[in-house]
């Protein structure tokens, strides 16, 4: 390389040592950026975000009546089949006249395969009732009906006992006992004076169409006007997006209205709790001496009791009257339990920074002692606290449900996640749904406030902050 | 010349529970007259960190008394005591990482004073902050900056201009230096020296580093396991010291300089500064000293002043040369 | 000197653990460490820090080289990648190698079967409390070593380890070898990590900042122990440090660092007395001096050093530096030997400047070094 003498002037402007080039960026500016280079701590920010929509903005759109039932569809699942086809109202059956009360287009391919003997339909089964009729089975001097949802199968299971005739007198029965839409095993089995069984028996398998009387379809708001409506046409029954529970509410309003309820003590009760614990350990810290070692046991104490069973306990102590939905004694409960491990933590805080020198020199400018606890103090325990209320949310959130599920919770008819996935469970092999969808709300908002929670000390941790 | 700050036999305990009891500074008498640089020097543990912060009122005294322009000042500080000695005393503090608030833009750390008294009006904050950034060597516009941005260099500046814009008469210094690199510790003691010519300031500059206490000092205290063995003028003190432990102290500290560090005997003191805790009897020096005698063990040396000199010492090697009248003050006045 | 073994090494065989040229002997004096052109890399999260950026040196037999600089220089990275301490990631040794005795150790845990680190080349912290063992006796920590790598019994490598710290000062060694660490003072703990450090007897000694936690009657102590063990075993000693004074008291040769780069070396004198670069003449302008014949006002070095995240391209002193000109801000300075074995990264050292500072050395005849220099 070679240089002109040029080169080797004196640079004559003196360059600006104590240039700073970085963007100016706070504490709270900083974290923001270091949360959003966070892939699953922003994920769960928008999960979080989106439950919320859900929980507050759900309603208003998907305006249902958490507690209406449809009796129409009880433990429906979601996508399920809700045509219903018009009929006039019902009559009832002696059981001899063998009518086409609901003859219309489509059930005549039906009609034509109905056996014209045996054990058999005597009408186009509905869900307004299902018509039987039979000849007395060989050496059979009465009869019991039985009705299944699974086949028969090898092991005789005839199901439940919808009937029983001793005599040989009436040879038909109309089984009305809650018929839901689908596929029924209808049997028919011989008893002998005694009226003990025999070996014959005879089964049916029935599907049963979904029907409603013009008069429903009008009391339930599916059509406007009744002229519209002729008997054989096809009506479609209210929707459920995510289908119904065990007694015909909707499972996507509840969820919402339950969101509600898990979300006000999952979130209420951590904010209030910490807020609590943040008082109680700053004045602890800040105060020191007798005092501090006085409240710092009672805390001892507190985190003493064994916390479930005083949960219980407080929420028996404080007993559910009728109509109360147990949400205030819960929150009462998570806070007065809850608060130590805050207040030792802020209390641990406002030690360590009370020896920094930016609190001697306020001091010795003067302030006062509340200018030094929330002019420095706090603002510097704030990513502490932040980080304990996001971690505290998803537990509080799993206690609830923990105790809802075991029946120590929310009462019923109030919904809550862990209320409904205690009802779910009931009906968990039939109808997974009601116990699924509750439960995945739990899981999602427990996994995201978690992980909300990892990225957030992550990204509020002084420790890893550059210092230079 | 006359004392601007004075320390008589103060004294600060901290109580361990169980009866036991860190000596931490132990009747120390010290007085600093009016525009006067006193350092003071010790290892770590001697206690002259808290003799800093009990002299501020930071740390109530357990006994003696600190006498400011001839007014005794309270034992312990109350938030109004601070308000009121604001405007006199203030101090800076060695860790310039965590002596300002990560939270505070360096404008409202700087401001924190103007604010906290109202002494200004608030549409003239900002011009005075302004001005003070200029003055310690940095931009007005780093003003709306946080601590972290900054170097520590930069911050022990920003620490400087908190605690001198209420213009105070009196400040302690606690280590400003002993985080800094070397490049720039020249910087901070140079700011310190020029705002002491301006503003008339009065320092005590408590440093574990010899060489750097005797180039800022006027005069230099000794302090050992909570007492003070040695004061005198710096130059003196450093280049003659009388005290043993000062002579070790002096030998031990390594200078920039190949050809002096080869002419130096290799050290003669052994063990370690003792524990604070319960100090036994007789010179705290004893167990370490090179030329200790039986005396030693069973009296506590008095720091006194030697005759003829600018001196005092606490030790009895001197005492002939010493006479008892002016025992107690850490300086001869006159 | 570094320039020459650049040149010197062209030939070397590339293959680790393979003896370089011919004769690994270790005569006092001879270079026992080869680093050359070492480059160390961190991933962080602003971006990349290029801590080390290129440093070459040796380090002989029986002496004491001191590489001094500010934090952040990079000169605990320096030793650190040599001992294979660098996490990696976030750390990446980007360019260079380290020879020891004429085997390259870079990236390798063993040399001839024996392992580098304690055995070969022992190493002292600032802290010692971080690299002992808390629940382990002082003595059981002091024999491990000496069971792995030497594999002595139990028995010996505890009687050894109490020979050792008798030979570090530490009263009363028998029994002091039977209490934890908690138990030992600062400078105590430090004699046991040296006792520690030298237990297997290794060829080089690494000090990390061995005294700056301590007081400075402890510090005298354990520097004075320092040489004594030198002067006994022979050991070569690197010494890392930013207090010129200890630099002064130990060191023989001296490597100054600034952000990544070493920009002057030489021996002791040389450096102090014969500075050739403008840094090294600001960090002892910035100093007092206690020689009352030469006293002078403190001249602080304006401004920090600059961000590694981003290093310039030309000389990084520049912005700081008094002599400033336009070709240092886009052309980074190649090392300049102005003595034997002393050289000097700036551009006033270049034949076309024409200004030569009366305060900086510039060899002896004010000109450029004869040929001979490079040995």
């Amino acid at each position: 390389m070679t240089f002109a003498p040029a080169d080797f002037t004196r640079l004559n402007q003196k360059q600006d040592v104590e240039l700073i080039t970085r963007p100016s960026l706070s504490y709270w500016q900083d974290s923001w950026l270091r949360l959003k280079a966070n892939r699953r701590a922003l994920v769960s920010l928008y999960i979080i975000a989106a439950i919320l929509f859900f929980t507050l903005a759900g309603p208003w759109l998907w305006p249902v009546n958490p507690a209406a039932q449809d009796l129409d569809q009880i433990s429906q699942p979601p996508g399920a089949e809700r045509t219903a086809i018009v009929v006039p109202p019902y009559q009832p059956w002696d059981g001899t006249a063998l009518v086409q009360e609901a003859g219309s287009r489509d059930t005549e391919g039906q009609e034509a395969e109905r056996p014209e003997t045996g054990f058999r339909l005597a009408a186009p089964a509905t869900t307004q009732g299902v018509r039987l009729s039979w000849e007395p089975l060989p050496g059979a001097t009465g009869h019991r009906v039985y009705r299944n949802l699974f086949p028969v199968g090898e092991e005789l299971a005839f199901g439940v006992p919808v009937a029983e005739y001793f005599t040989n007198d009436a040879l038909f029965f109309e089984d009305r006992l809650d018929v839901q839409p689908g596929t029924y095993y209808y049997s028919l089995v011989g008893l002998d004076e005694r009226g003990n069984l025999l070996e014959v028996f005879e089964t049916i398998a029935v599907d049963v169409r979904r029907v409603i009387t013009v008069e429903e379809a009008l009391e339930k708001g599916l059509v406007a006007q009744a002229a519209a409506l002729e008997p054989g046409d096809e009506v479609e029954l209210a929707l459920h997006p995510l289908g119904t529970d065990y007694i015909g509410r909707d499972m996507l309003a509840r969820l919402m209205a339950g969101a509600r309820v898990s979300l006000f003590i999952g979130i209420g009760a951590p904010v209030l709790f910490v807020l609590f614990g943040v008082i109680f350990g700053s004045i602890s810290g800040f105060v020191g001496g007798r005092v501090d070692a006085f409240m710092m046991r009672f805390a001892d104490f507190v985190v003493a009791l064994p916390f479930l069973l005083f949960m219980i306990l407080f929420k028996i102590a404080f007993g559910i009257g009728p109509g109360e939905s147990g949400v205030m004694p819960m929150l009462v409960a998570l806070v007065v339990l809850m608060w130590p491990a805050t207040a030792r933590l802020v209390r641990g805080q406002i030690l360590q920074i009370r020896e920094q020198g930016y609190i001697g020199a306020s001091q010795l400018l003067g302030a006062r002692t509340n200018y030094l606890i929330l002019r420095h103090m706090i603002p510097n325990t704030m990513g502490v606290i932040l980080v304990t209320i996001t971690f505290s949310i998803p537990n509080a959130i799993f206690i609830e449900a923990f105790l809802s599920f075991i029946g120590m919770g929310v009462a019923p008819p109030t919904p809550s996640w862990g209320s409904m996935s205690n009802e779910g469970i009931r009906n968990m092999l039939t109808t997974p749904h009601e116990l699924i969808f509750p439960a995945i709300m739990i899981s999602l908002t427990v996994l995201a406030f978690n992980l909300l929670g990892d990225g957030l000390r992550d990204a509020l941790d002084a420790r890893m902050r550059n210092t230079e | 010349m006359t004392d601007l700050v004075q320390a008589v036999e103060l004294t600060r305990h901290f109580d361990l529970g169980r009866g036991r009891i860190v000596h931490a500074v132990d009747g120390v008498s010290l007085s600093i007259a009016e525009n006067e640089i006193v350092g003071l020097v010790g290892e770590s543990g001697s206690g002259k960190s808290t003799f800093g912060k009990t002299l501020l009122g930071l740390l109530p005294k357990t006994s003696g008394q600190v006498i400011y322009r001839g007014e005794t000042l309270p034992q312990k500080y109350r938030p109004r005591d601070f308000r009121r000695m604001a405007h006199k005393m203030q101090m800076i503090f060695q860790d310039p990482y965590s002596s300002l608030n990560p939270r505070m833009t360096v404008g409202e750390i700087i401001a924190e004073g103007l604010r906290l008294h109202d002494v200004v009006k608030s549409s003239e904050v900002k011009e005075k902050v302004a001005h003070w950034l200029r003055l310690v060597g940095l931009h007005s516009d780093h003003m709306s900056r946080y601590p972290h941005e900054f170097s520590g260099g930069q911050r022990q500046r920003i620490g400087v201009a908190r605690a001198l814009i209420l213009e105070p008469e009196f400040v302690v210094c606690d280590e400003p230096i002993s985080a800094l690199d070397v490049s720039v510790q020249a910087q901070v003691i140079n700011l310190l020296d020029e705002l002491k010519q301006r503003l008339g300031l009065t320092l005590l500059f408590i440093a574990h580093d010899l060489s750097m206490v005797r180039y800022v000092s006027d005069r230099m205290a000794v302090m050992y396991l909570g007492s003070l063995v040695e004061t005198g003028p710096a130059d003196e003190l450093y280049f003659a010291p009388k005290h043993p432990y000062t002579e070790i102290l002096v030998a031990s500290n390594p200078e920039p300089d190949p050809e002096a560090e080869r002419r130096r005997a290799s050290t003669t003191i052994t063990g370690e500064i003792p524990s604070p805790v319960n100090v036994p009897a007789g010179c705290r020096f004893a167990s370490r000293c090179p030329r200790v005698m039986d005396i030693c063990h069973r009296d506590t040396p008095q720091l006194l002043p030697l005759r003829d000199l600018d001196r005092h010492v606490a030790c009895h090697l001197f005492a002939d040369q010493q006479t008892a009248a002016e025992a107690g003050v850490g300086r001869k006045t006159g | 000197m570094t320039l020459v073994n650049k040149v010197a090494n062209k030939e070397v065989n590339k293959t680790a653990g393979t003896k370089v040229d011919g004769r690994p002997g270790i005569g006092n004096g001879d270079a026992v460490l080869q680093v050359e052109d070492l480059a160390v890399e961190f991933t962080t999260y602003g971006g990349i820090v290029s801590a080390v950026r290129g440093v070459s040196f040796n380090v002989k037999t029986g002496r004491t080289l001191a590489i001094v600089g500010e934090s952040g220089c990079g000169k605990s990275v320096t030793v650190q990648s040599i001992m294979g301490l660098i996490p990696m990631p976030p750390g990446r040794i980007t360019s260079g190698r380290a020879r020891l005795k004429g085997y390259d150790i870079l990236g390798r845990k063993t040399v001839n079967g024996k392992d580098i680190r304690g055995s070969e080349i022992g190493m002292i912290f600032q802290d010692p409390m971080t690299s002992l063992n808390p629940t382990m006796t002082i003595g059981d920590q002091i024999a491990e070593p000496l069971q792995i790598h030497r594999g002595y019994s139990y028995r010996r490598a505890f009687a050894r380890a109490i020979e050792l710290l008798e030979l570090s000062r530490i009263p009363e060694a028998a029994s002091r070898a039977r209490q934890y660490p908690f138990e030992f003072s600062g400078g105590m703990l430090q004699r046991a990590m040296i006792a520690m450090a030298i237990a297997c007897k290794p060829s080089i000694l690494i000090a990390d900042e061995p005294s700056t936690a301590l007081d400075v009657t402890i510090q005298a102590q354990i520097l004075d122990l320092m040489q004594d063990l030198q002067k006994e075993t022979g050991m070569a000693i690197i010494l890392i440090t930013h207090d010129l004074g200890v630099v002064a008291r130990m060191a023989d040769d001296v490597a100054v660092m600034y952000a990544g780069k070493i920009v002057e070396q030489g021996t002791v004198d040389d450096v102090f007395y014969r500075s050739a670069h403008p840094y090294t003449l600001g960090l002892k302008k910035a100093m007092p001096n206690n020689d009352p014949a030469r006293q002078h006002t403190l001249q602080p070095i304006e401004g920090s050093p600059p961000d590694l995240f981003a290093p310039p391209p030309g000389c990084a002193y520049c912005p700081r530096c008094p002599y400033s000109m336009h070709v240092c801000v886009p052309n980074d300075p190649e090392p300049v030997v102005v003595g034997e074995g002393h050289y000097s990264r700036c551009w006033l050292h270049h034949e076309t400047a024409p200004e030569k500072p009366p305060e900086l050395f510039f060899g002896r005849e004010n000109s450029r070094p004869p040929e001979s220099a490079n040995d």
